[in-house]
Parts: C-alpha cells; sequence; structure tokens
C-alpha cells in the first residue's frame, strides 16, 4: 500500500461551499494543513474563493485577504511587508489562486514578485480554465479542450507556467497533483522551509469543467499524472529539475476519455496531443539527467 | 440580519449543514473477500494476512484458527480455489495465500501454539464418527463451544486419508501428528480403532450423546469394471498407497500403469516413482481437465511419470510376462455434478500399452450401510441440507461421506458448519438463544455486510505492481532420493512481501484514506474505525472510490 | 547638517512639493510604501528612497511592476495594521482604479499622494486636475493643496483623519506648479509630529493572532450596510479634518481650513478654485480688492466629501460664483462647477454659478485673466454648462 501521511492540524472547515468531490477543496485542505496556523491567505476570485465561505463565515481557520483577480501576487506582496514591518517574519502568506488569476490576468503583478523574490508560497490551483465563470479558456486550458469560449477545441497549447516561473530564478517551483497528496503535502511543506518566492501549480480537475463524476476527480488527476500530460516535477533555484514521478504508464487516450471536455476528439488530434507529451516528457527527463549529472 | 458584520468574517462555515445537499451516504463496511467466498473453510483471509502483515504473526494464526485448526496442512495440501478468486489476479497474480497459510502454520508448530481451552463447559455431548479432517474440524470447533466431544475413530491413528491418502512427500508427517495433536488437546475423547460397525452400535452412540456427526469419509474404492482384480497385476489404488504410506511397497514388477487423474492416482503414481517404478498415468480428462491440482501434475511429470491424457482402457491381458492395455483416446465431458461425465471416444483412437501391472485409482464412494434408520441417501452419499443436517434430527454429516467436494479443506469446512448447526439446534433444545455469530470481530463503527467485495470497488493504484511469491520445490533428483517434502516454504521476507500484496477486500487496514481524500472533512477516525459526518458529507463518493480495501461503501438516500 | 538633527528640530527648507510631500510621509511613519514613477511625481519617489539609503527612513519599500500592483499591495498592507503610504500621478492613479473602490471598501486609511496631471491620450505632462477627479467616486478623500508647505502638512493630517474615518485619503498637488516649484517649508520636528499623529493600532486587521479574514461574498442587505457605513465614514470627515486642522494650528502655528475663505467679507463675487489655481486667485482677489472690487477667493481643501455646509456657508450672500476647473469631464464640463451647482442648488438667494474651464491641459491662467473672467461674469447671465476660456 502506498501510504497517506496522517492529517493533522486541519486549517479548512467542513461547511464549505465546494461542489460535492471538489479536488479544489480538497488539494485546500491538504495544503493549509501543511502550512499550519501561522499563515496567511490571499485568495483571489476563483472558486476558491467561494469556497472560503460567505461572509461572515470563513472556512479557513486563518485570515484570508481577498484581492482582485488580478493583483494576488501584488496583494501578497504588501502583506508580507506588513508583517515583516511588524516583525511577524515567520508568518507565511500563501496565495491559493486559480489558473485565470496566475496565468493570465495576474501573471504581470506575479512575474514582478517572483523578480522581486519576494518571501511568499504562491499555490496555483490549476483546474485549466475560468471555473467561477463557468468554464472558459484560460491560457493554461490543453490544447484541443473544449470551453464556454472554445467551443471546438482550444487551437493553441497550454502556456508553460511552470519553466516561466523556473526562469525568474526563484528558489523553488514545482508542479503538484491530489492524487498524490503525500507528494502534494510534501512539496508544501519543503517550500514552507525555503524564503522567497516559491510557485506550486496544483493540477484539479474540475468536475463540472471537465465533465466528469463526482467521485472521479483523483482518478484525472492521478491519469494526467500517469500519462505525462501533467508531469511531477521540481525546479530550484531555476536549475535543479527533478522529476519526481518517472513513470509514464498510460497513453494520454486514457487520460483524455474520462473527460467531457474532450469528447469527440479527432483521432489526429489525440495523436498530436501525445506528440505533444510525449516531446515535453522527454525533454524533462533530459534536464532531470542532466541536472541529477550537474555539481549539485 | 443587522447584527451580521458585513466586512471582517467572524465564524466557521461549520454552521452550515452541507450533507442536506447529498443523494447518497458512504458508510465503513466490514465486507467479505471473494478469496473467503470461495474458502471451503470461510477463512478471514484479509484479516490474518493484515495481522502477518504487521508481523503479528501470533494473532494471524489465531484468526486463521477460529475457521481451520490445520493451517500448516491446508497449507501444504490444500487445492486453494481462494487464489483462483484472488481480486488481485486481476490486477497482477493472484496471492500466494495457501503458502502464507503454511507459513503461518509451520511458525505456530515451531513456536509451540496451543490453542486455549474453551471459557465454557457445556454438559451436552456429541459423538463424531470418523477421525479424519472433517471429524477433526468439528471435534475442534465444538471443544471450543464447550461442549464434550467423543471422537470414534475405526483406524489406529487420527487423520484419515491426510494420512493414509496424501504421502509424507506432500504433508509431512510431523506436520500432521502435530496439528492433530493440538486439536485432541483441547480435551477430546478419542476413541481409536473403534467403529460402529451396524446399527445396534450407532444408535447406542446416539442414546449416549445428544448429537452425532458422522464423517467417515468414502472408503470404498470404485473399480473399473474391465479389470479382473483377482488377477496379481491389478490393484487398488487406496489399499496400494495405504501400504506404501505404511512403508509397505507392493511387488508388482517394475513398469507400473496408474489409472486415475485426481489427486490419489497422482499419489499413486508418483509413489510409485520413488519406490522406483516406471510410471505410466493413464488419465481420461485431458490435462487441464484432471481434478488433480495443476501442481501436482507438474511436479509428477518433473519427476519422469509418462502421461497419458485423454484416454481410457478398453481392455487388459495379461500375455508373454506382460500386460497389455488395450486403450483409446476419448474427449472427457464433465457432467453437472462433480463425479459425473461422458466420453466420446475417437474412432482412429486406439493404441495399446504395456506394463508389469496396472493400479487403478479412480475415486471412492462412502460406505453408508451401517448408518441405520433414518439417514436418507443421495445417490451413494448421505444427504444433507445446507447445514450438513441429515434426514435425523440428531445426525449431522459432513466430508467425502456426504460431498463429492472431495477436498481435505471441503471436509475442514463442512465439520465446521455442522459444529455451528450442532450447536444453534443444542441450544434451541434448551431454549437458548443460538451464540452471537459474526465471522470475525471488527471495529464497532463498521457495517457487517456479507457481500463480498469486487475487484472494481478496490482502489488499485494504491499498490505498485508485485510479483507474486515465487513458489520454490525440492529438485525432483531429490524429491525422488529422498522422499522429502517437495514444496518448499516461503521463507519470512517473502511472507511478508507477500502480504503487503493483499488488497485486504473489505477488510479496513485503517490507512486513513478515506479521512484524508475527503474535500468536506466529513469522514473521522472513531475508536478502531470510520464515522461519516452526515451533516456535512456532500455524498461525492471519494471515499468509497479511493477506498483501497473497498471497506466504503455507498448507500442511496432517500429524504 | 544630516537629516536626522534637521528632523529632530524641526526646521526650514528649501524644498519642492513633491519633496515635501516626501517629508511629510517621512514624518508620519509609513511601515508600508508600494511605490510606482511617473513623471511628476518621480521625485517623491526618489526622495523617499534617498531617505531610506540614507537610514532615516525604514519603511518596507515595495517597487513594484505598475501603479496597479502598487495600490494591489497598499491594501492588505493596509488591513494588516501598518500605515501605508504611496505616491502617483496621472496614469498611474488611472490604472489605479479598480483598486481605488477596492482600498474604500476595505476601509482602509491609505494616504497617496497624487500629482495632478493630464491624462493620456495625447500623452501630455501638464497641470491638470482630471485625473483625481475622474477618482471622486471611489470612496477616496480627496485634498488639494496649493503649495509645498501644504502639501507636506495635509500629507500628515491625511493620515489622521483616514485612519479615524478608516477610509483612504489622496492628497493632490498639482503637476510643477507645486509639485516642482521650490519654496522655505517648514518642516516640523519629528517628535511634534509623532504627538500630533498617533501610531496606527486598528481594531480588526489581518493577524494569525486572531483569524479573521476579509473580502468574502456578501448578500445585498450587507453590501447595502457596508455603503452606508462609508457613506457615515465619510460624512464625519469635514469635522475630522476640521479637528485635524484646528490641532495642527495649536501645534504648528499654522492650518488650512477645510474650505479657505480668502477676503470673502462682503464679496459680491467669490472664484471658487482648487490646487495651485489658488494662488494665482489670491493674487487676482488682491489685485481686484485693491481696484475697490468686492470679490474673495473660496478654496476647495476638500473635495471629497465635497463640505457642502461650508461651502454654502461661504456662498451665501454672494453673488456671482466665478469656479475655474483645471479639468475636464467630456459631455459634463468642469467637475468643481458641476459639483457646486449641485451644492448650491436649492439654497435661498443661490447665488450665479459661473463655470469656467480655464487651465484645462495646463494653460497658464495669470491674475490678470482671472479678474477679467469676474468681470465678464459679473455682466453676463450664467449658463449651465461649462464654458471654455482662456
Ligand atoms: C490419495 C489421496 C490424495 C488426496 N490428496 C488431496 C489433496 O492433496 N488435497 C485435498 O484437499 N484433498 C485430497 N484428497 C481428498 C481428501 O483427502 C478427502 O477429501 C478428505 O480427507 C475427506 O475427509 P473426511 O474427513 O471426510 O474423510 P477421511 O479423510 O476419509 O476420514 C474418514 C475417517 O473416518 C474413519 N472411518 C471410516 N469409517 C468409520 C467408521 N465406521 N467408524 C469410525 N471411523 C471410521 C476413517 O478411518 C478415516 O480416518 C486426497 C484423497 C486421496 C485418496
Ligand atoms: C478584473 C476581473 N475580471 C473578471 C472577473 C471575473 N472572474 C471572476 S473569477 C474568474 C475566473 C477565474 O478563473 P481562475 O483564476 O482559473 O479560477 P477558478 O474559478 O477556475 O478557480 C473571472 C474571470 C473578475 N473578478 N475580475
Ligand atoms: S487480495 Fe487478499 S483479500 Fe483480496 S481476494 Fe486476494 S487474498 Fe483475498
Ligand atoms: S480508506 Fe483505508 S481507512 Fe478508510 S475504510 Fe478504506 S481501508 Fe479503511
Ligand atoms: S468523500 Fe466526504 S463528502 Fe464525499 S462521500 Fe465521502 S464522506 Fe461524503
Ligand atoms: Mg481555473
Amino acid at each position: 500500500m502506498i501510504a497517506i501521511a496522517p492529517v493533522q492540524d486541519e486549517m479548512l472547515c467542513s461547511g464549505h461551499a465546494a461542489c460535492p468531490g471538489c479536488i479544489d477543496a480538497l488539494a485546500a485542505r491538504h495544503i493549509l494543513a501543511a502550512m499550519g496556523p501561522d499563515t496567511m491567505a490571499v485568495i483571489p476570485p476563483s472558486c476558491m474563493a467561494i469556497i472560503a465561505g460567505p461572509q461572515p463565515m470563513s472556512s479557513l481557520k486563518i485570515p484570508v485577504y481577498q484581492p482582485t483577480l488580478e493583483s494576488s501576487a501584488a496583494a501578497a506582496s504588501g502583506l508580507r511587508r506588513a508583517l515583516d514591518a511588524q516583525g511577524k517574519r515567520d508568518t507565511q502568506v500563501l496565495v491559493l489562486a486559480g489558473d485565470g488569476g496566475t496565468y493570465d490576468i495576474g501573471f504581470q503583478c506575479l512575474s514582478s514578485a517572483a523578480e522581486r523574490n519576494e518571501d511568499i508560497l504562491y499555490v496555483c490551483l490549476d483546474n485549466e480554465g475560468y471555473m467561477n465563470t463557468g468554464a472558459q479558456k484560460s491560457s493554461s486550458t490543453p490544447h484541443f479542450a473544449r470551453t464556454g469560449s472554445t467551443p471546438s477545441g482550444k487551437l493553441s497549447r497550454k502556456k508553460n507556467m511552470v519553466e516561466i516561473m523556473a526562469a525568474h530564478g526563484i528558489p523553488y517551483v514545482a508542479t503538484a497533483s491530489a492524487s498524490h497528496l503525500a507528494d502534494l503535502r510534501y512539496k508544501v511543506e519543503k517550500a514552507k522551509a525555503i524564503r522567497g518566492t516559491r510557485f506550486i501549480t496544483v493540477l484539479i480537475p474540475c468536475l463540472d469543467g471537465w465533465g466528469l463524476p463526482d467521485d472521479a476527480g483523483l482518478t484525472a488527476a492521478r491519469y494526467a499524472v500517469e500519462s505525462g500530460a501533467f508531469p511531477l516535477y521540481e525546479i530550484e533555484d531555476g536549475a535543479r529539475v527533478t522529476l519526481n514521478v518517472t513513470a509514464r504508464p498510460r497513453p494520454v487516450a486514457d487520460y483524455l476519455a474520462l473527460q467531457r471536455r474532450y469528447r469527440g476528439m479527432a483521432e489526429a488530434d489525440v495523436a498530436t496531443l501525445q506528440a505533444e507529451v510525449d516531446a515535453a516528457w522527454e525533454a524533462l527527463e533530459r534536464r532531470a539527467a542532466a541536472g541529477a549529472a550537474a555539481p549539485a | 440580519m443587522n447584527s451580521i458584520p458585513p466586512i471582517w468574517t467572524t465564524a466557521t462555515t461549520e454552521s452550515i449543514r452541507t450533507g442536506t445537499w447529498r443523494a447518497a451516504l458512504p458508510r465503513h463496511v466490514q465486507a467479505s473477500s471473494p478469496c473467503r467466498e470461495a474458502c471451503p473453510v470461510s477463512g478471514d483471509i484479509a484479516t490474518w494476512i493484515g495481522l502477518a502483515r504487521e508481523r503479528d504473526f501470533r494473532g494471524a494464526w489465531e484468526a486463521l484458527t477460529r475457521h481451520n485448526p490445520f493451517p500448516a496442512i491446508a497449507g501444504r495440501i490444500c487445492h486453494h480455489p481462494c487464489e483462483a478468486a484472488c481480486n488481485r489476479a486481476g490486477f497482477d497474480e493472484a496471492l500466494s495465500i495457501c503458502k502464507l497459510e503454511r507459513f503461518v502454520g509451520d511458525l505456530a508448530i515451531e513456536r509451540g501454539w496451543a490453542f486455549e481451552a474453551p471459557t465454557v463447559e457445556r454438559e451436552e455431548r456429541v459423538a463424531i464418527v470418523g477421525g479424519g479432517p472433517a471429524g477433526l474440524s468439528a471435534a475442534f470447533q465444538l471443544r471450543r463451544l464447550g461442549y464434550r466431544v467423543t471422537l470414534v475413530e475405526a483406524r489406529g491413528e487420527l487423520g484419515g486419508l491426510m494420512r493414509h491418502g496424501i504421502p509424507s512427500y506432500r504433508l509431512a508427517r510431523e506436520v500432521l501428528d502435530a496439528e492433530v495433536a493440538r486439536v485432541v488437546a483441547l480435551g477430546v475423547d478419542v476413541r481409536l480403532n473403534a467403529k460402529p460397525e451396524a446399527a445396534p452400535a450407532w444408535a447406542e452412540l446416539r442414546r449416549t450423546h445428544d448429537a452425532v456427526f458422522v464423517a467417515t469419509g468414502a472408503q470404498r474404492q470404485k473399480r473399473l469394471p474391465a479389470l479382473d482384480y483377482g488377477q496379481p497385476w491389478v490393484a487398488d489404488g487406496a489399499a496400494w498407497l495405504a501400504s506404501a504410506n505404511a512403508g509397505e511397497i507392493p511387488a508388482l514388477g517394475k513398469r507400473l500403469v496408474v489409472i486415475g487423474g485426481g489427486s490419489a492416482a497422482l499419489d499413486v503414481a508418483r509413489s510409485a516413482r520413488r519406490a522406483g517404478h516406471e510410471v505410466t498415468l493413464l488419465a481420461l480428462e485431458a490435462r487441464g481437465q484432471m481434478p488433480a491440482q495443476r501442481e501436482e501434475v507438474d511436479e509428477a511429470l518433473e519427476e519422469g511419470i509418462a502421461l497419458v491424457d485423454g484416454a481410457m482402457l478398453q481392455e487388459a491381458s495379461h500375455a508373454g510376462g506382460e500386460v497389455r492395455l488395450a486403450c483409446r483416446r476419448v474427449r472427457f465431458v464433465p457432467g453437472e455434478r462433480r463425479g459425473q461425465f461422458s466420453v466420446v471416444p475417437f474412432a482412429d483412437g486406439a493404441f495399446e500399452l504395456r506394463a508389469d501391472a496396472i493400479v487403478t485409482s479412480i475415486g471412492q464412494d462412502p460406505d453408508t450401510a451401517a448408518l441405520g434408520d433414518g439417514v436418507a441417501l443421495d445417490g451413494s452419499l448421505v444427504a444433507v441440507d445446507a447445514q450438513q443436517a441429515t434426514a435425523r434430527d440428531d445426525t449431522w454429516a459432513g466430508g467425502d461421506v456426504a460431498s463429492m467436494a472431495r477436498f481435505v479443506t471441503d471436509a475442514i469446512g463442512q465439520g465446521k458448519r455442522a459444529a455451528f448447526a450442532i450447536d444453534r439446534a443444542l441450544r434451541a433444545r434448551r431454549g437458548e438463544a443460538p451464540a452471537a455469530e459474526r465471522w470475525r470481530p471488527g471495529p464497532a463503527a463498521a457495517i457487517a455486510i456479507e457481500a463480498s467485495v469486487p475487484l472494481p470497488a478496490i482502489a488499485t493504484h494504491a499498490y505498485a505492481p508485485q510479483a507474486r511469491a515465487a513458489a520454490r520445490r525440492l529438485e525432483p533428483a531429490a524429491r525422488l532420493a529422498s522422499g522429502a517434502e517437495v514444496q518448499l516454504a516461503l521463507d519470512i521476507e517473502q511472507a511478508l512481501a507477500e502480504t503487503t500484496r493483499c488488497f485486504s477486500c473489505g477488510t479496513c487496514i485503517r490507512c486513513d484514506t478515506c479521512v484524508a481524500v475527503c474535500p468536506d472533512l466529513a469522514v473521522v477516525r472513531e475508536g478502531d474505525g470510520y464515522r461519516v459526518l452526515g451533516d456535512y458529507c456532500k455524498g461525492c463518493g471519494l471515499c468509497v472510490k479511493e477506498c483501497p480495501t473497498g471497506s466504503m461503501d455507498m448507500v442511496q438516500e432517500v429524504r | 547638517m544630516d537629516a536626522i538633527a534637521k528632523s529632530a528640530r524641526g526646521a526650514t527648507q528649501l524644498l519642492t512639493g513633491n519633496e515635501a510631500v516626501a517629508w511629510g510621509a517621512r514624518l508620519a511613519r509609513p511601515q508600508v510604501c508600494p511605490v510606482y514613477p511617473i513623471t511628476p511625481q518621480t521625485p517623491v519617489l526618489e526622495t523617499l528612497t534617498a531617505f531610506q539609503a540614507e537610514g532615516t527612513f525604514d519603511a518596507e519599500i515595495i517597487t513594484p511592476e505598475s501603479e496597479h500592483s502598487v495600490m494591489s499591495a497598499c491594501i492588505p498592507a493596509s488591513l494588516a495594521g501598518t500605515r501605508v503610504f504611496t505616491a502617483t500621478a496621472s496614469q498611474g492613479l488611472l490604472l489605479m482604479h479598480e483598486l481605488l473602490h477596492y482600498a474604500s471598501g476595505a476601509r482602509a486609511p491609505i494616504v497617496m499622494a497624487n500629482v495632478n496631471r493630464t491624462v493620456a491620450s495625447p500623452w501630455a505632462f501638464w497641470p491638470d486636475q482630471t485625473d483625481s477627479l475622474a477618482q471622486r467616486d471611489t470612496g477616496w478623500v480627496q485634498l488639494y493643496v496649493e503649495s509645498a508647505q501644504e502639501a507636506l502638512d495635509s500629507v500628515i493630517q491625511a493620515f489622521r483623519v483616514a485612519e479615524q474615518a478608516l477610509l483612504p485619503v489622496m492628497v493632490s498637488l498639482d503637476a510643477f506648479y507645486v509639485s516642482h516649484a521650490m519654496e522655505p517649508v517648514d518642516v516640523p520636528a519629528q517628535a511634534d509630529v509623532d504627538a500630533f499623529l498617533p501610531p496606527f493600532a486598528p481594531e480588526r486587521r489581518l493577524d494569525t493572532a486572531q483569524p479573521s479574514s476579509w473580502g468574502n461574498v456578501v448578500s445585498q442587505d450587507m453590501y447595502y450596510r457596508h455603503r452606508q457605513a462609508i457613506e457615515e465614514a465619510m460624512a464625519r470627515v469635514p469635522a475630522l479634518l476640521a479637528q485635524a486642522d484646528g490641532d495642527w494650528q495649536r501645534r504648528f502655528g499654522r492650518g488650512w481650513g477645510v474650505v479657505e475663505r480668502y477676503r470673502c467679507d462682503g464679496a459680491q463675487a467669490v472664484v471658487v478654485t482648487m490646487g495651485s489655481m489658488c494662488g494665482t486667485a489670491r493674487v487676482a482677489v488682491d489685485d481686484m480688492r485693491e481696484a475697490g472690487l468686492p470679490v474673495g477667493l473660496v478654496k476647495v481643501r476638500l473635495f471629497r466629501p465635497l463640505p457642502v455646509a461650508a461651502l454654502r456657508a461661504a456662498c451665501a450672500g454672494v453673488r456671482d460664483v466665478v469656479v475655474l476647473d483645471r479639468n475636464h469631464s467630456p459631455g459634463a464640463g468642469g467637475v468643481l462647477h458641476q459639483e457646486l451647482r449641485a451644492a448650491l442648488y436649492g439654497t435661498t438667494n443661490a447665488p450665479r454659478i459661473h463655470g469656467l474651464l480655464a487651465g484645462v491641459g495646463g494653460v497658464n491662467v495669470p491674475p490678470r485673466k482671472i479678474a477679467e473672467f469676474v468681470r465678464e461674469a459679473r455682466d453676463s447671465e450664467p449658463r449651465p454648462e461649462s464654458v471654455w476660456v482662456r
């Protein structure tokens, strides 16, 4: 049996408004538990902001500041500096933002915060679309996926945010998936111990937006990792690449077949996507190998 | 309304009862497993493997022996239908359940573990006739329930076919002796060399006991009509084996043809091989259809036995100092019930075999002549119901005498079932409520369900593929020379590794996955079980889907 | 003389308006200071960073990629309970627009200096108050200052008012005329400012010791009540400012008022304007008074909330009110003109209001011109729309 770390120090409360089976809430639950009580969260408009609760109730046991959609990293910077000014340097500032708020509208201030190496942990809850507004595409939406704004499938590929963030040379960049909870917890804990800008993007299958049954969120997340469509890896100091799951036992087609957003996809398109995934995977393997070969 | 502050939160969402959203509610269950369903003794396999995994071998042995007092024996010679049913087979390979059982059983013998004395002693007496596995199993269970048990055995030693049928290269005598002795040590009144020969003897037994369990096995050897058993070159398998097992090999010449396709025929053939014979095995069934276990056939071939399968003897004659067997290739068609079949001869299938003697081992029928009035028959067998009850309300029967299953563990299972049936009947006679019968102790929070957990209910992704423990056996030359046990035990590393392969179907392993995967924090650990918080559970089913043991299921709710 | 010694004692220094703003900020001891450069505000930023480099300013200075991020950083920093200062101008202010609403909704008492500059397009760098007046509905308190001294004093007063009302305050100074003009400025001693401005210690804040969250979705009712609460806070501002200014006056010997009436006694006409135009108008008023014309100046220092009562009082009994707008709201004309018309509407013997779009785009309006405008106004019928004049 592959063990899951026991859950302690819950920082998320029951009674939140997430859809049944929501992986956003599940991932947040584990991230928050790993972060612990001396943490402040910044949550921009997104599903997570709704999950955070209707006034006057909060589903998070830590203080949350909800900024505007495009300003999470800037808001987190302000909060960080306020805490620093108050001498609260150990208090963590955690962003829980959607992919829209990260890859798209909030990208500019995120890049700036990373350039300044602000001491924040920025977690992108990447459900590959604007789900809170009813599932439209973001630049994180993968090639061929159907959304409200790409009804016949997205024409362009998913933006490689991980590489972009790594290119800032920040100390820690990683991908994670709720299907690999132990790995997710490990990464959050690892990131927590690092100072500076840390960026983790967590794949969040959206049941409604991707077209999945209520109990299939973790299965989809797992297939994404197992097919290499969403590899789990870390990039430290912009250079050292570690591939956390090195096996890729599943064709991308398995992953696609689970989801309604890829329904009716042409076989040639499946092959194209597979080729894209293969190429990205191989590039990643090469970089991981190069990183392992290089002196530490 | 005006009291609610419009900014800054003042409470948590815990006051919001999201449980009202759902249509189905998960529950924490304790379910059966396919291996247990297939197991003739309904062994609590998932539990004892789980205990072994945690290195609680004593606990494993206790869980094992709740259902079967002979794990070291069964771990050697059981036909292990559990493995054919094992969910893991659909993932990579079935668990090596039988070998694990042997591992635990051997450890118990090595450490000298004994059964605890019954917690209560009861007045009622039960007579058991026949000291084979069926009788011994019933004796064991009845003693544990506190009954006074008289065990009547015709022969000079207990064990039945486990002793005078199954040879020691498959079941070492020390093992047999140790496990039988442990049952007797529970306080069974054993009467050896005693046999109720005729109706009055049975009547006396019934008079002096509150219930009788008939477990006399199937002693009458079936014979081939084409053969004259009066000839010195024709022998009965059972008699041949009983002599061989007692160390007296009948002198029949060098070349033997053994006729039969079951374990008994294989044992005759292989014992003869060990005694230096050249052996040809003539089986009616095609190799894959033979009732003997596959390993037995493989091992026999390794040992140099020639197999002629899918063929029948038509006529045998003795000429020129040798036996000539006129045979024909046939297609074997199994019948509705075990033991029934038909054969379709191939037109051009005639051939001849030559040998010095023929030994037949084609099955046995019970000897039911002396059982007394009121015990109805079903063909050659004593007729019993699902609780092993005969037509007489004071008599139960099990094992080969009442079943065509003809396996040791089937006999053990029937003995166990009869024991519980007798217990219920005797309690009922006294107006006592039946003893609470839970097939295994489990966490209070879990709801016990009888249905077994199918493979799709297991979150198999939680397990890494891992090859089944490799079976090891003695080299053929060494086997033939020493007569030692062919199949070797798993070592502790192998055994422990094997335990980790078990999906623990229907048996919670307290991994906390259900707790960890709930987005609504609606599963909580409670004591040694788990509870779903109906106030918050939204019924998504993740806890059910992700449980690696199938210990959560979903029930629709009507609101 | 080193800066610390200077500030401890208080001293007169030759400062530009921007430097005076920076000094005001420094004396208010903000803890977080996100800032982004834009002409003509840049010297504010550079003076603050220079202060920090010399060790006299220990705020956390954040230099993000945009004014948008500046304001985004200001709000939670303020909600965390730190004093926050920033400065911007023109396009920078416009880029902040969404966050300006956000800040007031958050009841974050941020103080921001805005150097009034034309808004693009086309590109221009002249004094014009359209940038800040376009933010009048964002829930910020707005002050317009006339001089470097007033700029310094107003920044400090603004913190006191902001933190009492829990509303953000914008202090606007005209590009170049104020921002870059150098004048002798009395820089108060730090201890004296500390006595005037207590540390910021809000009751509710983002604090892991008392976890409470800000920004969760509200019901219609909560939203309604929240806006009401903001309005109530706004209503308190004129009095809070008057108090702060009065206290300042007692401590430092000068005050600026909420609405300043300059030589208005017996005036038949008043010029009403904001910012640097007030300086020019003062000269014009002096000239006209000298020429025997009963003309005064009403300086609107507090524009948001509009001090309606004070304006009504200032204009009572006056025949002609001449509003000089150095701003332009297309389709509406001068913003102050429209605001004043609304403020005076329905008062008994309401004065005649003449709205003049004078100085839009930084066009020079000398005192002579102002006198001309007043005379023309006296002799003509007021028009509902603003009139382009130069
Ligand atoms: C050669 C051989 C090999 C086998 N190998 C296997 C194997 O590998 N695995 C497997 O699962 N099964 C095997 N079997 C089948 C298995 O041994 C039997 O199905 C099983 O032993 C039946 O148990 P039982 O208790 O019903 O009868 P038995 O084992 O036959 O025991 C009956 C006992 O009753 C005694 N008895 C009979 N009549 C009387 C009487 N009137 N009064 C008192 N005592 C009486 C007998 O002496 C005997 O001890 C084999 C059978 C044979 C013949
Ligand atoms: C400036 C701005 N534009 C648009 C919106 C509307 N809006 C709210 S949430 C959202 C989508 C967010 O998508 P993402 O960040 O991926 O989060 P998700 O809802 O998928 O969790 C949008 C477009 C907004 N709040 N602010
Ligand atoms: S995996 Fe384990 S519990 Fe499940 S059927 Fe196989 S042996 Fe039994
Ligand atoms: S998930 Fe683990 S702890 Fe929960 S019921 Fe299943 S086996 Fe038991
Ligand atoms: S995971 Fe939680 S919410 Fe979903 S069915 Fe199980 S208990 Fe209910
Ligand atoms: Mg999204």
